[in-house]
């Protein structure tokens, strides 16, 4: 496929005028291509219920190890948006053992890193080292999630900083944007908070929900180990047994978490959020997507690389036909619940009603004018190449693996990644594009200085809703601040 | 909060230049080993075969970079990285995405103040047209009008998103802006919506034939290939490209010594105050790199560093707290930044930046401060030479901005040879009164207007807080 897809190149490609320096006018054709093989992931299941999961790779002399926590900022009450988060934050910031000096002091001495956070269905703890270090920081690593103190000098002093990282998130207006997205998309569901947080959930956080949450939550049979790079897979899964070996599963189940009825949301909503001094406009389009256990899963991974990347469909529209943006491009984040669509650049403010309409023309186009298979496979290559390069470095294949086994996907599909890619037609992408991806369903977002676009975007969109910077509430799908 | 390097897309991570340094002496470091050959008309190939991944990393290394902007046109060379993806004889516009991205590999640019970096990674089978490729826009581009302002329009868009959409876009060009006050460095990187305006495709035409050359050029190949057969592409599709009989235009101007603090004041649409310090320091490749870098690293690398912990943990002033030593060519910068949590004075979190620098001054670093630095910066560098296109870049900034490719494997020694006394001799050395500039980045009054940096929407600071 790709021979051919070249050989067409060429064919476009007649000489003009006569031959530069170089001594051919046309690229050399490619030769045969060489296969890849990817690790292979082996487990096993400590008595506690911990899962741990190893990848051997031995070409660099380090090691990383992710600890995942099966939950992360879904299941934030929806007074104390930001709790999953700073829950996991805190854990590095002093266990019965060490303080947060003595922590930071201990991981660095060894050239490591160790970072925690919550994101939406997990909560990460990972360490990377030099391989030869792995065995103390493993030591710091269980510590941080087993023995967090959770003293209140530290939570004071997180909140401020996150109350700061707000402040600074929220003089961006793409940020902004994000934020505005997920709450028109998700409503009052689990996925519609800023994932650190509101100014106001923010300032009611207490140590006791800090704790109740690690109590819940934090548990062996919760909790999935995932280590990879220049280890033994012998030596890993007796560094797991030694770390978390002894760590016990409480007597009480595990709560489940109910799937958001996002179906119930008011689908089509216009929001702008008028900045009158934003240097720039943010608009985003936004709307539900899939879940990752959706059997359309790889048909939407293509979709989307067909709208997205440098040379896709809205990048092409947007920046290299009209110089509108600097990068336009979407995303499908596929979620244990059904996650968000979003298509978004960033344009001069004059510009922001043309990108919204250029956005929503082009997620519409996809099901009237489908991608041919010359337009198709090159789509193909950038989600394969994008996967495997991904796969390069120990971070990304820990990261990959922990992802398929948080999603309860078998941990072999990284060796049949491709040809699941590989097998999506132009009639998968129409299908996908036609009855997932609907425009008429999808939300606008524009953030910037009104002044500059809304008469042409009140054009378009007689359902404008305008909010000024200064009355929007993040706390609810409403968005306004109540007078 | 780095203002450079500039990149062609935003959409692909941004690599970002980093000094190779070496490793520690309980640790293997690998050593890279390369083939190094220069062609009768000039270019230089570094090349390293690493078969791990079925795939290959090119890098074209130009030894221009936006120091080298023609005069009043500040922006230049980054919009003619910009303009290298455009048409030449042989290619249409964009066909360098076909060569790469259509075939599972990615392309980008990078423009620095002192190099321009054009690099693609590809399936293996791909490099010879690659070769091809690079030969061709080296050997003369075709690019029309049209194309050319459509893409000036884009760099614009990159003008918007990079400094006056992000609420300290504006004050990292003013702190790059204001560091310099002769030499070319200052005027940032992606220069001003004025002189872009004023551009033109000659200007294009003339800068191409000044400065893409084959003896102002270093190919770098690092992946899964034979060496003679590289060898051959090489000679087959560059050979033929001749050298020009013209002398190369290089920056001849000395940036001079600061003879006195400079305070600067000035505003913009960010909530939380701002300040920044600038010192000059010498040239990347002095001798004291090393120890302003591992000064970098015992300031900056973690929470457990000087800045974060005193700064963000214990005061709680700063919501974020960073030095950078930003090496360059001819003349560096040690840079460090706070910006201010709520509530707290910019005057305070100057005083406690210097209260930083004057600790180091005073009492040299312990033995295990001295170690973790050096663990820190030796864990970076494994990690960045972790794939083929990070062996690259390692071997082209050793090769072009060291001038010596052979760096990347002896910076090693140099960095275990840094000493407690040499950190101390050049915070006392570079880190004076008179080496300093201060620029305090206030929010504007909220009913007021943000302005566009431009020379003179600056305000000095008085004397005497």
């Amino acid at each position: 496929m790709r021979i051919n897809l070249l050989i067409g190149l060429c064919l476009l490609l007649l000489p003009v005028g006569v031959l530069g320096q170089t001594p051919q006018a046309t690229p050399p054709p490619p030769a045969a291509p060489r296969s890849v093989t990817f690790p292979k992931p082996t487990e096993q299941t400590l008595a506690n219920g911990l899962r741990v999961i190893v990848i051997e790779r031995s070409d660099n002399p380090l090691v990383s190890a992710q600890l995942l926590i099966k939950n992360g900022g879904e299941v934030d009450p929806p007074e104390l948006a930001g709790l999953a988060d700073m829950t996991a934050n805190l854990l590095t910031k002093g266990t019965e053992t060490r303080d947060a000096t003595k922590i930071a002091e201990q991981i660095e001495s060894l050239g490591g890193a160790l970072d925690s956070g919550a994101r939406w269905d997990a909560s990460t703890v990972t360490v990377g080292v030099m391989s030869a270090r792995i065995g103390p920081a493993m030591e710091i690593l269980a510590d941080v999630v087993r023995h967090p103190t959770f003293k209140t000098e530290e939570l004071e002093r997180l909140r401020q900083q996150n109350l700061d990282n707000l402040t600074l998130a929220l003089g961006e207006p793409g940020s902004i944007a994000r934020f505005v997205a997920a709450r028109v998309v998700f409503g009052d569901t689990p996925y519609g908070h800023p994932i650190g947080g509101t100014t106001e959930s923010l300032t009611r956080i207490l140590r006791d929900d800090v704790v109740k949450m690690h109590d819940r939550y934090y548990r062996p049979d919760n909790a999935i180990l995932v280590i990879g790079g220049d280890i033994k897979a012998k030596d890993a899964v007796a560094l797991a047994e030694k770390c978390f070996g002894d760590w016990k599963k409480p007597a009480a189940s595990l709560p489940s978490f109910s799937p958001a009825n996002v179906a119930s949301n008011n689908p089509g909503r216009v929001v702008v959020i008028d900045k009158p001094d934003a240097g720039q406009a943010a608009v985003y389009l936004a709307r539900v997507g899939i879940n990752r256990k959706d059997p359309e899963y790889f048909r939407g991974i293509v979709t989307n690389s067909v709208l997205s990347g440098y040379s896709g469909r809205l990048n092409q529209e947007i920046r290299i036909k009209r110089g509108l943006s600097y990068g336009a491009g979407s995303s499908l984040d596929a979620r244990r619940d059904v996650g968000p669509f979003a298509a978004s650049a960033q344009t001069k403010n004059e510009s922001g009603a043309q990108v919204a309409d250029l956005l929503l023309g082009e997620i519409g186009r996809l099901a009237t004018t489908p991608p041919n298979d010359s337009e198709l496979a090159p789509r193909k290559a950038v989600v394969v190449g994008n996967f495997s390069r991904n796969l390069e470095t120990v971070n990304g294949l820990v990261g990959q693996v922990a992802n398929l086994a948080l999603y309860g996907r078998r941990l072999d599909e990284i060796n049949r990644y491709i040809s699941n890619v590989q097998a999506i037609n132009t009639g998968d992408v129409q299908q996908f594009a036609g009855t997932r991806l609907d425009a008429k369903t999808s939300n606008i977002i524009v953030v910037g200085n009104a002044k500059a676009f809304l008469p042409a975007l009140q054009k378009a969109f007689p359902n404008v809703e305008v909010i000024p910077i200064a009355e929007m509430d993040l706390n609810s799908a409403v968005l306004r601040k109540k007078k | 909060m780095n203002l450079k390097p500039l990149c062609r897309m935003a959409l692909a991570a941004c690599l970002l230049l980093t000094t190779a340094l070496g490793g520690s002496a309980q640790t293997r470091m690998p050593q890279l080993k390369f083939a190094d050959r220069t062609l009768p008309n000039g270019l230089r190939v570094l090349s390293a075969v690493d078969p791990s991944s079925p795939t290959v990393a090119i890098q074209m290394w130009y030894h221009v970079g936006s120091k080298d902007d023609p005069p009043n046109r500040s922006g230049f060379a980054h919009l003619f990285e910009h303009i290298m993806f455009k048409s030449t004889k042989n290619m249409k516009s964009e066909m360098m995405d076909r060569l790469t991205e259509d075939v599972g590999g990615f392309n980008n640019a990078f423009t620095a103040d002192d190099v321009t970096v054009y690099y693609e990674v590809v399936p293996s089978n791909y490099l010879e047209t690659l070769i091809w490729a690079e030969a061709d826009r080296l050997a003369g581009l075709n690019v029309d009008d049209a194309n050319f302002k459509s893409e000036r329009d884009v760099v614009k868009e990159e003008y918007r998103q990079s400094v006056l959409a992000p609420p300290y876009g504006k004050f990292e060009y003013l702190l790059q802006q204001k560091s310099y006050s002769e030499h070319p460095y200052k005027r940032p990187t992606i220069g001003s919506i004025e002189d872009l305006d004023a551009a033109s495709l000659k200007d294009v035409q003339d800068f191409h034939s000044t400065f893409y050359r084959p003896d102002n050029a270093t190919l770098v190949v690092v992946g899964d290939f034979d060496q003679k057969q590289l060898d051959a592409w090489v000679d087959k599709y560059f050979g033929p490209i001749p050298k020009p009989d013209r002398p190369l235009p290089r920056v001849q101007t000395k940036e001079p010594a600061r003879k006195s603090e400079t305070k600067l004041t000035d505003h913009g649409a960010n909530d939380l105050p701002a300040v920044g310090l600038t010192y000059l320091t010498p040239r990347q490749a002095d001798s004291d790199s090393d120890a302003l870098r591992v000064a970098d690293a015992i300031l900056s690398s973690g929470e457990s560093s000087r800045l974060y912990h005193s700064l963000v943990y214990e005061q709680q002033l700063a919501a974020e707290a960073e030095a950078r030593a930003d090496l360059r060519e001819d003349n560096s910068l040690f840079v460090l930044i706070a910006v201010l949590s709520e509530g707290k004075k910019p005057e305070d979190a100057e005083k406690s930046l210097l209260a930083e620098i004057k600790k180091l001054q005073d009492t040299p670093v312990t033995a295990a401060e001295l170690e973790k630095a050096k663990n820190q910066i030796i864990t970076d560098q494994l990690r960045q030479r972790e794939n083929s296109s990070g062996k690259a870049l390692a071997l082209g900034e050793a090769a072009v901005l060291l001038g010596d490719p052979n760096r990347v494997n002896t910076d090693l020694s140099r960095l275990q040879a840094v000493t407690a006394a040499d950190v101390q001799r050049v915070m006392k050395k570079y880190f004076t009164d008179e080496n300093r500039l201060v620029l305090y980045y206030l929010p504007e009054a909220k009913s007021g207007k943000s302005t566009t940096p431009t020379t003179d929407s600056l305000t000095p600071r008085k004397e005497g807080r």
